[in-house]
């Protein structure tokens, strides 16, 4: 049993799936099954690949950071991949890459053997565009993540250059003892730039706004909360061990941030298109996620993260399903959604206001703990820029959630299937019960951190 | 300065991305980017001397060879590359297919 | 304007591109490296050469240490392939029509190019771990003679089916090699055959058997993806 069957299974699925078409969706759920059990039973710690260990050749790590990462992974995949069974049955082998791809990404501490996974995960994710049948978008989408990783793998080329590693531990001993921080700037400025690109931070994001301003059922919650949630985890644990921003470079990505989240909700604010108040929002939440990375306050960047991916899983599934049926996603159209749908009204309800932060929700509780870490940090600036953000989140969230419950001129009817329903009142649900109990996830504050350590000793 | 005209074939390739409406002149952009970059990646192996990294029977040790992981990584980034392109260049058939065009703004508000 | 901005973008990171490794001490000259420096020197150690016993260190690095980049490599032409093939539709296909009628001569002489172009191929994917070349070039070249007979005979169509069969079976046994060495010996990918004698054509192992698979894989996808290019939707 070792944690490279994580990516392995996967593979090898997918390509004995393209003889046997009609079952690659249910091969999919099975392995994602399967990866889940695996999750579970998997001890911690380094894999060699190759019988060579690093620096020669490529590891693997296993860690708390990366169990909960591939945990949320894996269960969205298949939660996503159930409901679509019937319409985007022939993504099945796609998926199937994306999830190997995305599981490598988090587990692999080879900085070249990440890039492959980026583009692995990222052409898959062209491809889930491109069941939006708008391949103007897809292209934008495409050229823009060819650049982004193309940065990336010049700032790898260049910290290879420099310290002849591509191996995390030795790649981050090498410039602690090198300790002359100035040299890395390019690089690192460069890696973050090509991951920004991904990860759907601003101003590097043009692409979202196609992407998923035209999703539908699959492509909406797979791009917008699996592929941000694997993103965000890889590029915290980059922040955190690797990159520790200093000086100018600091400020830069900060402000850089800090831009970012204000900018993503103010466009939310100005836009009347459902799916557009959706994506902006999450562009903001991206970029908060990243800016608690920033300032090391990784727990609740963590729960952040899995919060965000819960909601925006269940708000995107429900607007796309709406749309599809709709025709059309301005809100006008869409009002009086719930009316009729009380229980997906719910369900979407208090997803929203999690994301808003209110209390009795999980969102609160992350609000109110990493708005303490900020303060105790003295970020007093990040505070008052985060909260103006919350305000005008709270304002347009609210707008959209009176549209939807409030019967407009044109009735309107939507459907919901049972299966939708499930889901929905368990993500609901789950967004209710951790709003009290938080235990759990109080020990990975330091894991993000155990990178160094476990590489170092073998 | 080989260096200096692999990152300059770069830039090249990013202008040519940015400025650029044509779908296929955008991925052919996008190409010379890469070759620009795969020029960068070799030349952060070469030595002055080296020979290739091939072991034969005649040589003994206390040869100069060139770094060969650079040349194991730039195999692997052009294949990538192939990967992409052939995507593209899909991607800008259907697009053609749709719109009639290849220039984005010739597509107007169809979309 | 947009240009004008484009061009002023372009230029500030090149300039900060060449500037900070023009003024960084730990950047290397051109043509200066040190492989003592890096990991590469270790690559050469009489041990680690006996123990993965391929003659060209590139193709051991390939397929031997990083091998498993090198299967994400593989996963990138597949599901590249995979996709150009969903976008393009699953309806049946016909090919484009050429814009020349090609006469008898063209059409013997292609197949008899083909034959030789693959002989080629084969040399090089079975010579990867002693030469240079190996899967990929090896792979891309039969998907070169494929292209030779899609355009020099205007009736001509491959065996699609085949080419995915192929394909779906080389990268499973990819993976399945892979597997057996994390049962037989103690890790994914690792090397379960002896590595011979550095030199000889049977050697290093697992390697050359890889490059063989990789080299079917690359040739059946090349093939797929211009096949897919080359033919569209039947006009019913």
């Amino acid at each position: 049993m070792s944690a490279i069957l994580l990516v392995a299974i996967p593979l090898l699925v997918a390509f004995l799936s393209i003889l046997v078409k009609k079952y690659a969706p249910y091969l999919l759920i099975i392995v994602g099954l399967f990866n889940l059990v695996m999750l579970f039973l998997l001890q911690d710690g380094g894999v060699i690949i190759g019988g060579f260990d690093q620096p020669l050749g490529i590891n693997l790590l296993l860690n708390l950071y990366s169990r909960i990462a591939l945990i949320l992974i894996n269960a969205l995949i298949v939660v996503i991949a159930c409901l679509n069974i019937k319409d985007y049955g022939k993504y099945g082998s796609i998926l199937l890459l994306a999830m190997a791809g995305l599981n490598g990404l988090v587990l692999t501490v080879d900085l070249f053997n990440f890039f492959v996974f980026l583009e692995i995960s990222g052409i898959a994710a062209y491809l889930i565009t491109s069941s939006n049948k708008k391949p103007t978008n897809t292209f934008h989408y495409l050229a823009l993540g060819a650049v982004g990783s193309s940065l990336f793998l010049f700032g790898v080329i260049i910290l290879y250059a420099m310290y002849g590693t591509l191996n995390y531990g030795a790649m981050i001993e090498a410039i602690a003892a090198n300790n002359n921080y100035a040299e890395v700037v390019l690089p690192f400025t460069l890696m973050f730039i090509g991951l920004g690109v991904e990860a759907k931070l601003l101003p590097f994001n043009s692409w979202v706004k196609g992407a998923l301003g035209h999703s539908n059922t699959m492509s909406g919650p797979m791009i917008a909360s699996v592929y941000a949630a694997a993103l965000s985890f890889v590029l915290g644990r980059m922040i955190d061990n690797l990159f520790l921003f200093q000086g100018t470079l600091l400020t830069i990505v900060t402000v850089l941030l800090t831009v970012g989240i204000l900018l993503g909700d103010f466009m939310a604010f100005s836009s009347t298109k459902t799916r557009e108040i959706l994506l902006f929002s999450s562009v903001a939440q991206a970029s908060i996620v990243a800016l608690l990375f920033v300032n090391g306050v990784v727990a609740w960047a963590v729960w952040l993260i899995i919060a965000n991916a819960l909601s925006k899983t269940v708000m995107f599934l429900v607007i796309n399903k709406a749309t599809k049926e709709v025709g059309c996603d301005e809100t006008k159209s869409l009002q009086g959604l719930f009316t009729k749908n009380i229980l997906v009204g719910l369900a979407f309800t208090l997803a929203t206001l999690s994301v808003m932060g209110l209390p009795l929700l999980v969102g609160f509780m992350i609000k109110l703990n990493f708005l303490t870490a900020l303060a105790g940090a003295g970020q007093i600036w990040l505070i008052v820029a985060i909260l103006i953000a919350s305000l005008v989140e709270g304002i347009y969230f609210v707008r959209l959630l009176v549209k939807l419950w409030y019967k407009g001129e044109n009735e309107i009817s939507v459907k919901y299937n049972l299966s939708f329903k499930v889901v929905f009142v368990v993500i609901a649900l789950a967004l209710l019960a951790f709003g009290s109990y938080t235990a759990p996830m109080n020990q990975i504050d330091n894991s993000v951190d155990a990178v160094t350590e476990v590489v170092n000793n073998g | 300065m080989i260096q200096y005209a692999a990152i300059i074939l770069f830039v090249f390739g990013l202008y040519g991305l940015f400025t650029n409406r044509n779908v296929i002149k955008m991925i052919v952009s996008l190409n010379v980017m890469e070759v620009g970059l795969n020029i960068f990646i070799i030349s952060i192996g070469f030595t002055y001397d080296g020979i290739a990294p091939i072991l034969s029977s005649t040589t003994a040790n206390g040869l100069l060879y060139v770094d060969p992981l650079p040349q194991a990584l730039v195999l692997t980034a052009i294949v990538i590359g192939v990967g992409t392109t052939a995507l593209g260049l899909a991607i800008a058939k259907s697009i053609h297919k749709t719109y009639n065009t290849f220039d984005l703004d010739e597509m107007g508000d169809k979309e | 304007m947009k240009n004008l901005f484009g061009l002023l973008l372009s230029l500030v990171l090149g300039a900060f591109i060449i500037l900070a490794l023009n003024n960084t001490a730990a950047f290397p000259a051109f043509g200066e490296v040190d492989l003592a420096d890096r990991v590469s020197e270790q690559y050469f150690t009489d041990g680690n050469v006996a123990e993965v016993g391929s003659a060209n260190i590139v193709t051991a690095i390939v397929v031997g240490y990083r091998g498993f980049d090198t299967l994400g490599e593989v996963t990138v032409l597949f599901i590249s392939a995979l996709g150009v093939a969903i976008i393009f539709g699953e309806k049946k296909q016909e090919r484009l029509d050429l814009k020349f009628k090609p006469n008898f001569m063209l059409r013997v002489g292609s197949r008899v190019l083909f034959g030789m172009i693959l002989i080629t191929s084969i040399y090089i994917i079975f010579h990867g771990h002693l030469t240079p070349g190996g899967g990929f070039p090896g792979g891309a070249i039969i998907a070169s003679a494929v292209l030779l007979l899609y355009l020099t005979d205007d009736r001509f169509r491959s065996n699609v089916k085949g080419f995915k069969i192929l394909e779906g079976i080389a990268g499973s046994l990819f993976v399945v090699i892979g597997l057996l060495g994390l049962v037989l010996v103690t890790s994914f990918l690792q090397n379960f055959l002896p590595a011979g004698t550095v030199g000889d054509l049977l050697s290093a192992g697992i390697i050359p058997i890889i490059y063989v698979l990789i080299g079917l894989k690359v040739g059946s996808e090349i093939s797929g993806i211009v096949d897919n290019f080359l033919t569209e939707e039947e006009s019913a």
